[in-house]
């Protein structure tokens, strides 16, 4: 809620910023110095700084390790299948015959009722 | 927006669900109810995604009429002639044959597609397993090479091909195999641990003494890589272990065995924390293959009795 409501706070003052540049420019005389005031330019900054805070603290995703063998840890410690996992799975060769039976024998170890 | 959600988290927390019987029931169980629900008509990504997941996992279990119905929606969706689909319906069919001849009809009926479309690889793929279960090994590699020879960026065929390659007790070819995937996959760390077992495995199968103690090096580099690029990867910590203590055992004359100790060591610790964690049931030490943790068990208790004798 804070993230959204820092979001449009900073667009507005961003959007207001460029709105007043562009008045600036359309006012002052072009003979005179163009040099935006000090007031647009540190709104604009401001704006932009406050909008990159907005989205990076709405972010509702887990983050992810930065290092390559602690998030690929991750996945094999939490879920037993990492992001190659699918080499030895190889589903597009998947012998289905096999894997029917090996399922067959499976449930009459367990118990009946998956037909 | 119940059953979907439902679907997508139990498939985010089970990326192959194929792998063991208990997912795969859990997720075929699950069908009838997706399918006769509103949200299976939505035509989203994550839609199809599900389905196809489904009608696999329907296959396996043998609920045949809800992987019809599966079947059914996806060539409504996309087409009979899409290949995806040709090839999902192929497996229907190889699924629901019941004789050698049927399966010799559906292969038939492969090579015809792929006589007018010869680069269709999903159609190509199925007829390679079709070859195989059918005990044509010989017919099946001949035909993955060629299939690697008109797209050999195919990382899933590279591995399937080394597999065929090792039951066939061809381990030089198998390895060539495995490298292959690296060149496409470098950081394919499974591939790695997979390279160890089969020099280990060649190495203890024949060979003098000699090469075999440089083959065991070897095969430690490439396990050491592999934990290096994930550090709970459970195979690679296990081969580490066993070609380390296998080498400790044979006593190097050279600088060797300091350097062997101290990678048993790492190995040691870090099994010990996999299979204690896992025991206890840890939240997030769950994903691990029950028999892969207790062989790891077996061999730390393996060294255990040593010490105490």
């Amino acid at each position: 809620m804070a993230s959204k409501a820092l979001i449009s706070l900073s667009t507005l003052l961003l959007i207001h910023s460029c709105y007043s540049a562009h008045e600036h420019s359309l006012l002052t005389p072009a003979s005179t110095s163009n040099a935006l005031p000090l007031d647009i330019v540190i709104e604009t900054i401001l704006s932009v700084l406050l909008l990159c805070l907005g989205i990076v603290l709405g972010n509702k995703e887990e983050l992810k390790p930065i290092s390559w063998s602690v998030w690929s840890g991750m996945l094999e410690r939490e879920k037993g299948c990492g992001q190659f996992g699918y080499l030895e799975e190889r589903v597009g060769f998947l012998d289905i015959r096999v894997k029917r039976a090996e399922f067959a024998k499976w449930v009459k170890g367990a118990e009946e009722g998956s037909s | 927006m119940a059953i979907l959600k439902l679907l997508l988290s139990y498939l985010s927390i089970h990326p192959s669900p194929l792998r063991n019987p208990s997912t795969t029931l859990h997720l075929s169980q699950q069908a009838p109810a997706f399918l006769s629900s509103s949200e299976s008509t939505k035509d989203t990504q994550e839609t199809w995604l599900i389905y196809e997941q489904l009608l696999l996992s329907c296959l396996r279990t043998g609920d045949d009429n809800s992987a019809r119905l599966c079947l059914q929606r996806l060539s409504d969706r996309f087409g009979v002639d899409s290949a995806r689909v040709k090839a999902l319906t192929g497996l229907y069919d190889e699924a629901t044959s019941n004789s050698r001849g049927e399966l010799e009809s559906v292969l038939q009926r492969y090579q015809d597609i792929l006589k007018e479309d010869p680069t269709n690889m999903p159609i190509e793929k199925r007829r390679i397993s079709l070859l195989l279960s059918l005990g044509r090994t010989e017919d099946a590699i001949k035909a993955l090479t060629s299939l690697l020879s008109h797209s050999p960026n195919d990382a899933e065929s590279w591995a399937h091909l080394s597999s065929l390659y090792f039951t066939q007790g061809l381990y030089q070819q198998s390895i060539f195999c495995l490298e292959e995937v690296l060149l496409i996959l470098p950081n394919a760390y499974n591939i790695f641990a997979r390279i160890g077992e089969v020099t280990y495995i060649s190495a203890s199968t024949g060979g003098n003494s000699t090469n075999q103690t440089e083959a065991f090096e070897e095969a430690i580099k490439y396990f050491a890589r592999s934990v290096e690029l994930s550090e709970w990867y459970l195979r690679g910590w296990y081969g580490l272990k066993l070609i380390t203590r296998k080498l400790i055992q044979g006593k190097p004359s050279d600088g060797t065995l300091g350097k062997m100790e101290s990678l048993n060591q790492l190995a040691t610790e870090k099994l010990v924390q996999i299979v204690s964690k896992f025991r206890r049931n840890e939240k997030g030490w769950m994903g691990f293959d029950e028999s892969e943790v207790l062989a790891a068990k077996d061999l730390i208790d393996q060294d255990e009795q040593k010490f105490a004798r």
